[in-house]
């Protein structure tokens, strides 16, 4: 049989009885490591996914990366193309424009609420035969100059409006006033 | 990580403030309509009116009024130097805090000849939108009213009367002058119609036409 070695087992029972002194930060690399490890995917990709979007969490930005933020989402804003368009849609009226015109074959109305685009608002004949052309657009409140353009070349001002009287490219413009009471 | 962070946010902003300034330099694409000799000048001045805090739009429609009638380069320039200028004066006489159509409707008074006193006056006496009342002027004075019967008239009617009140006002002066009145007679006339129909509230709405 084996006969234990008396000093042996007193050099072990000497370094068990040794007090030993465990890192602070033991617990929390412990921790860090547990935390590094893949995650297991019971669920599958679409409830991992789903955990991730809902899982409510603590986001810190700096202040730097707040700027950043506030920056593109300014940017975005005054990028836009419509921007600077006149007429909006909020507090809009509508407002009909009337002209007579019988031998015309197509006549626009045009002005600062459309970029004087000649393309923009076609009139449409009252009737078939009809020598009134008519437009009706929505307007914000504000003043507007505006024509009418005959057949893409003859300027008509509006009869029934007050004329524009800063006119300094030589053709005739009208004035129509949009208020808000 | 913080570093990587920081470094990312940092780009961003350096990003951005390059973007943010290209797309303030650059020129608004509807003034592809103008010439080549044209674009540029009217591209500095509405330049020149942004950074003044003016209204712009009003520039640009100018410009454009002027390409679509097919006027010369020196008369779109100038229209639309003009006007820069008149909307420079109307925000000094209304104050900082008239709203973009007020300015544009104030520069063409003050084009009409009303004096900027006229506009302070009306700002300080009527607590609503300026926009109708500055066109009413506009206009009287473009049916022949001298400028001051006219400012008289409107600064009476402001304080209390509603946009309708004092379309209604315009109308009825234009209808008398039509009729063969003397345009200082008619507004006169007109005012002191207007005035008892405001007192006595009588209003009425109109259907929306010029």
């Amino acid at each position: 049989m084996f006969e234990p070695d008396e000093e042996l087992v007193g050099r072990v029972v000497r370094q068990l009885r040794r007090p030993v002194t465990v890192d602070a930060n033991l617990d929390a690399r412990v921790m860090e490591q547990i935390a590094r490890l893949p995650a297991r995917r019971a669920g599958g990709a679409t409830r991992a996914t789903w955990h991730w979007l809902t899982r409510p969490r603590t986001v810190r930005l700096s202040p730097l990366s707040a700027l950043a933020i506030a920056a593109v989402f300014v940017a975005v804003v005054l990028s836009r193309p419509d921007r600077l368009s006149h007429p909006a849609s909020t507090g809009a009226r509508e407002f009909s424009f009337v002209v007579v015109a019988p031998r015309a074959a197509t006549v626009s109305l045009v002005g600062d609420f459309n970029d004087w685009d000649a393309a923009r608002t076609p009139m449409q004949r009252a009737g078939k035969q009809a020598s009134v052309w008519t437009a009706v657009l929505p307007l914000t409140p504000g003043r507007y100059r505006y024509a009418f353009l005959v057949d893409g070349v003859s300027w008509l001002a509006d009869p029934a409006a007050p004329a524009a009287r800063d006119d300094e490219f030589g053709t005739p413009s009208s004035v129509v006033t949009v208020g808000g009471s | 990580m913080t570093v990587y962070w920081r470094r990312l946010g940092s780009g961003l902003v350096a990003a951005t403030l390059v973007a943010g300034t290209a797309a303030a330099q650059r020129p608004d694409s509807r003034l592809e309509r103008l010439d080549s000799i044209t674009r540029p000048i009217v591209a500095a001045l509405v330049d020149s009116a942004r950074a003044a805090a003016l209204p712009t739009e009003p520039l640009v429609q100018r410009a454009l009024e002027g390409a679509t009638k097919r006027a010369t380069a020196d008369r779109i320039v100038a229209a639309v130097r003009g006007l820069a200028l008149d909307l420079g004066h109307a925000r000094h006489a209304l104050g900082p805090t008239a709203s973009p159509p007020e300015l544009t409707a104030a520069a063409a008074a003050l084009r009409a000849g009303a004096p900027a006193a006229t506009l302070t006056e009306l700002r300080r006496v009527r607590r609503a939108s300026l926009i109708v009342p500055l066109a009413v002027l506009t206009d009287l004075v473009a049916s022949g009213v001298p400028v001051d019967s006219a400012a008289a008239a409107v600064l009476s009617l402001a304080a209390n009367a509603r946009d309708t009140d004092l379309v209604e006002f315009r109308r009825a002066v234009e209808r008398d002058i039509a009729l063969g009145a003397p345009p200082a007679s008619a507004t006169a006339a007109a005012v002191a119609n207007a005035a008892v129909q405001v007192n006595a509230g009588a209003r009425q709405q109109r259907p929306g036409r010029p």
